[in-house]
């Protein structure tokens, strides 16, 4: 009896960490295709890196929690659009200020 | 009891077996938890301003005053992901008279990652100075690099259409905008004739049917896009007025420019390094002095070569790895330039230029700004000498 019961419990532990595991693990992400670009993302810079790079280049560089996120949505098009920066920097960029805030 | 257990784990694991396996994801975004979802369309005014305390002085006079009380308002209006509109409207407190100007007011489309077009009067791509750094918050110093501004060779803004965009290189980057504009126009000296020669920028319609041509290719060699080297130029085959003799006199300008913006931590802090270099040629054309001469007007054609240029370099320095609190917040900058208008013109000069100033940082788009600046002409508005000025400056965006 007390082993059926050990074997209950470590079940029940087992499946609420795999339950926890599997739904924690479980990013959209996963279910697209991994192609070789984001491969390459993944040794690549962070959007808080390249803020600290490209946010400094013509004046200082706002924090993230100066606006909120629909505020970024607009900056960002507009420092897209007048300080030509590329789809990927502004992209990356816009993700950090909006989950920084 | 056996097989109660197994029936407990079999309902178990079959329940998140097949919750993950339908799980669509559709209740898993962020967004059920907003209480409503962010519009598409957004409005945001923003704008800066600055005021200060100028004094300057001359061989014979000291003037001091309290001056800039300039207020510009922006108004951004994001129609949709790829659609925005933006103007800038300009109140400025000059001889007693307010001024208002129309900045810029364009219109931008994203047609896809690595093209946007603009229409409208945008500021021009012509260097950095005038697009990237000349508003109150960013400039770091209260005062404009020589051959900028009001009788500058550098154009700002013009009416027109514009493509720009953007190339990852994979580290490096490379970045183009090419553009058409109604162009500039000769002043011909029929009502300045002490600025016969000069280019004016501001033509809202257009003064003969031959647009400018302009473009700015910028390149970012390294990764860590602290460094950036551009080349414009900005051309006309026709300055001159419509039917007027001055109708096909042509205008080439170019610049080129440079920045590097890095925080070193062995020299513990921000390092900024800006400049730009400015070349007009215009062609030769002839035009009228009128002297005075025994009581009787006297016309006399003169002529000369149409060259001017014009320079700056700034270096800054913030501290930004600093102890203290106070010491991380200040910036050192220097400044030189140069501007050189060709002889033989009524507007013949030949200046340069140092300005020296210590910034207080209040936070990222609000400044003080004291500066010491010297300026060493010959010829040019004045009549040349050397000009001192102190400055004590706030700047702020909102
Ligand atoms: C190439 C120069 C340049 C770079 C790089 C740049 N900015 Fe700007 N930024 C400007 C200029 C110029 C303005 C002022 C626009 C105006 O007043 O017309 C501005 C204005 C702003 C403003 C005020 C609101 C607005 O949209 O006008 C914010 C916020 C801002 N920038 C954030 C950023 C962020 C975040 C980054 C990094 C992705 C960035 N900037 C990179 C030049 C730059």
């Amino acid at each position: 009896m007390k082993t059926i019961y050990k074997i209950f419990i470590a079940g029940i532990v087992l499946l609420f960490s795999g339950a926890l595991i599997v739904s924690c693990s479980s990013t959209k992400d996963k279910y697209t295709a991994v192609t070789d670009v984001e491969e390459e993302f993944k040794i690549e810079k962070s959007g808080a890196q390249m803020w600290g790079e490209a946010c400094n280049r013509c004046h200082l560089a706002p924090s993230p929690a100066d606006y909120n996120d629909t505020d970024w949505e607009t900056i960002s098009l507009h420092m897209r659009i007048r300080a030509n920066l590329t789809e990927k920097e502004i992209t990356k960029i816009e993700a950090f200020l909006k989950s920084a805030n | 009891m056996k097989k109660l257990i197994i029936l407990i784990l079999i309902f178990g694991v079959g329940h998140t077996v097949y919750g993950q396996t339908y799980n669509n994801f559709d209740t898993d975004s962020t967004t059920t938890t907003e209480p409503f979802n962010p519009s598409k369309t957004q409005f945001m005014i923003r704008g800066y301003g600055h005021t200060g305390l100028n004094t300057m002085s001359n061989d014979d006079e000291t003037e001091s005053s309290y001056v800039g009380s300039a207020f510009a308002p922006i108004f951004l209006f994001k129609h949709s992901d790829k659609l925005l509109f933006e103007a800038e409207l300009e109140f400025v407190l000059e001889g007693n008279e307010l001024e208002v100007g129309l900045e810029y007011a364009d219109v931008m489309y994203v047609l896809n990652k690595n093209m946007t077009v603009r229409a409208g009067k945008f500021l021009l791509p012509f260097g950095t100075f005038m697009e990237r750094l000349h508003p109150a918050w960013i400039n770091r110093l209260p005062t404009t690099p020589l051959g900028y501004g009001h009788d500058g060779i550098a154009p700002s803004s013009g009416i027109g259409v514009e493509l720009r965009g953007a190339f990852d290189l994979g580290g490096p980057s490379l970045n183009y905008a090419v553009y058409s504009t109604n162009g500039p126009r000769l002043k011909d000296g029929s009502e300045e004739p002490e600025e016969a020669g000069m280019l004016m920028f501001q033509n809202f319609e257009d003064n003969n049917n031959s647009k400018a041509f302009g473009g700015r290719i910028g390149l970012l060699p390294f990764a860590d896009s602290s460094t950036e080297i551009g080349f414009s130029t900005y051309s006309t085959s026709k300055v001159g007025n419509r039917d007027s003799e001055y109708e096909n006199v042509g205008a080439f300008l170019y610049a080129l420019d440079f920045s590097f913006v890095k925080q070193i931590p062995a020299l513990g802090g921000f390092v900024d390094i800006k400049g730009q270099y400015n070349n007009s040629d215009i062609d030769d054309a002839t035009f009228i002095e009128i002297h005075e001469e025994d009581g009787e007007e006297e016309e006399e054609e003169y002529t000369f070569g149409n060259n001017s240029n014009s320079f700056y370099a700034q270096l800054s320095y913030r501290p930004t790895m600093a102890e203290s609190d106070f010491m991380k917040k200040l910036e050192f900058v220097g400044r030189y330039s140069n501007f050189n208008a060709p002889e033989g013109a009524e507007w013949e000069e030949q200046s340069e230029q140092y300005a020296f100033g210590l910034n207080y940082w209040l936070t990222w788009r609000s400044v003080i700004k004291i500066a010491y600046q010297t300026t060493d002409s010959v010829g040019g508005h004045d009549g040349g000498g050397i000009t001192n000025g102190f400055y004590i400056h706030w700047a702020i965006g909102f």
